[in-house]
């Protein structure tokens, strides 16, 4: 029958490799059968499709062969490859900033923020790609995870830390170093430079005197805030806020550097960080002005993007804590009143 | 027809449940008709004889893994009007078997009691 062989065709392509033609005989000497005990031995075309649509569609009778279902990357694998695929995100969007960073301090090409993110569009579903591709050879070799054992602690359980608690320490080794500097700033500007190697020269950098200003400025607010933190104990909506301020005065500040640094830098014709250490044996005293600026510039570099990982996420926990709320006990106990 | 969006409706519930619990007894309700050796298509009208309606759909590759795991046995037989694929209980298959159905009948017999006051026997059910 023509049709029957049309049917047992589509099925056949989409059957697991594994005794592939023994299901198929299988199946076409019971859909004969079938067939037969229906309509006799002289079935019609009609009778054979109404057989046939009662079977199914021939991939659904072909799935039903599969024996664990078909999955790309299936449940017992899943919850490792989010986990893996998660720090491979971090991973590489981490070095990434890190190398626009280094781009910028160094200085070699101009950076330009569209290629960048059309760099970061491209490393993104490459990364997904590459572990989705591991993932999916383990799934077709039905790898298991071995997640948790049989003897699993409840002691082990790592601890829960507080993240609306404040930690003391780091807040007070701020609040001294931020005095330290603002002494060093407000009473002797002249001292903050670099020492030159050869001749032991002393060289104050000249950049940060014009907005030795702002630089007080934002660090007698970072410094207000921590005291009161350190006041308050906990982290909360106000202080979160104020925080992600402070921060984001910081970067203007930092930013108003990190340029001023670079313009001071390209007005005296200098060359990239690197090429600059390369030529260090045969610098001059001048010269090595070039190595110290070059150096206080990546150094705010850093900071900036520091700061700014750090602001992006002091704002992921704000909105986190907003939404949060209505869960936490202070919320459950407002809706009670 | 049902419009997706809308919720699910008590009987569309109880039809996927339904078919979870039967799916539950159908390896038992196999392997009880396996005691000769049976094709496909005569173990399908063999099981409605008894009140029990299963899909070819569901019966083969059920048979395949009923083999795979050691259950069953089977060969193909050329004698009658076209080849067919017989199968039978392996000796692991009868013990299973037996096993199975002792387990079966504790957990009726669980069921029985916990539905006492519920439904009464054989009652109709009350979502048609």
């Amino acid at each position: 029958m023509k049709l029957i062989d049309r049917y047992l065709h589509e099925v056949k392509r989409h059957l697991p490799r594994k005794n592939r033609e023994d299901i198929l005989a299988e199946l076409r000497s019971s859909l004969v059968d079938a067939l037969e005990s229906r309509a006799g031995e002289e079935a019609s075309e009609e009778e054979a499709r109404a057989l046939l649509k009662e079977w199914g569609p021939p991939r659904e009778v072909a799935a039903s062969y599969h024996p664990e279902g078909q999955y790309l990357i299936g449940p017992a694998l899943y919850p490792l490859f989010r986990m893996v695929v998660g720090i491979a995100l971090a991973a590489v969007i981490g070095a990434q900033i890190l190398a626009w960073g280094l781009a910028i301090a160094i200085g070699r090409e101009p950076f330009v923020l569209w290629e960048a993110l059309a760099g970061l569009l491209n490393s993104i579903p490459m990364t997904v790609g590459s572990v989705a591709i591991v993932f999916m050879i383990l799934q077709r070799f039905e790898v298991r995870p071995e997640m948790e054992e049989e003897d699993w602690d409840p002691s082990s359980l790592p601890q829960v830390t507080d993240t609306e608690e404040v930690k003391r320490g780091e807040l007070i080794a701020g609040v001294v170093f931020s005095i330290l500097v603002l002494v060093l700033l407000v009473a002797f500007p002249e001292w903050v430079g670099f020492v030159s190697l050869p001749q032991g020269r002393f060289y104050a950098n000249p950049v940060l005197g014009r907005y030795l200003g702002w630089i007080v400025l934002s660090l007698l607010a970072g410094m207000g805030l921590n005291i009161y933190l350190l006041w308050q104990g906990r982290w909360g909506t106000v202080t979160r806020v104020l925080k992600v301020a402070v921060n984001l005065l910081s970067i203007g500040v930092l930013a108003l550097l990190v340029r001023a640094h670079t313009s001071w830098l390209a007005a005296r014709d200098a060359e990239g960080f690197l090429i600059t250490l390369e030529k260090f044996p045969e610098l001059l005293e001048d010269g090595f002005q070039l190595v110290g600026m070059h150096a206080f510039r990546l150094a705010f570099v850093v900071a900036l993007i520091v700061t700014s990982i750090e602001t992006v996420v002091l704002i992921y926990r704000l909105v986190k804590a907003q939404l949060g709320k209505e869960y936490s006990s202070q919320g459950l106990k407002s809706q009670i009143n | 027809m049902c419009n997706m969006i809308q919720e699910k409706l008590p009987h569309d519930v109880f039809d996927k449940l339904t078919q979870e619990l039967r799916r539950g007894i159908l390896v038992l309700a196999v392997l009880s008709r396996l005691d000769e050796e049976r094709y496909g298509y005569d173990l399908i009208s063999r099981l409605d004889e008894k009140g029990l309606e299963i899909e070819q759909g569901t019966l083969y590759p059920l048979l395949r893994r009923l083999e795979d795991q050691g259950l069953l046995t089977s060969e193909w037989n050329v004698e009658g009007s076209r080849p067919r694929r017989y199968y039978s209980l392996s000796p692991e298959g009868w013990t299973v078997l037996k096993a199975l159905a002792g387990e079966w009948r504790r957990l009726a017999h669980v069921m029985d009691e916990m539905l006492e006051d519920i439904s009464p026997e054989g009652g109709e059910n009350e979502i048609d």
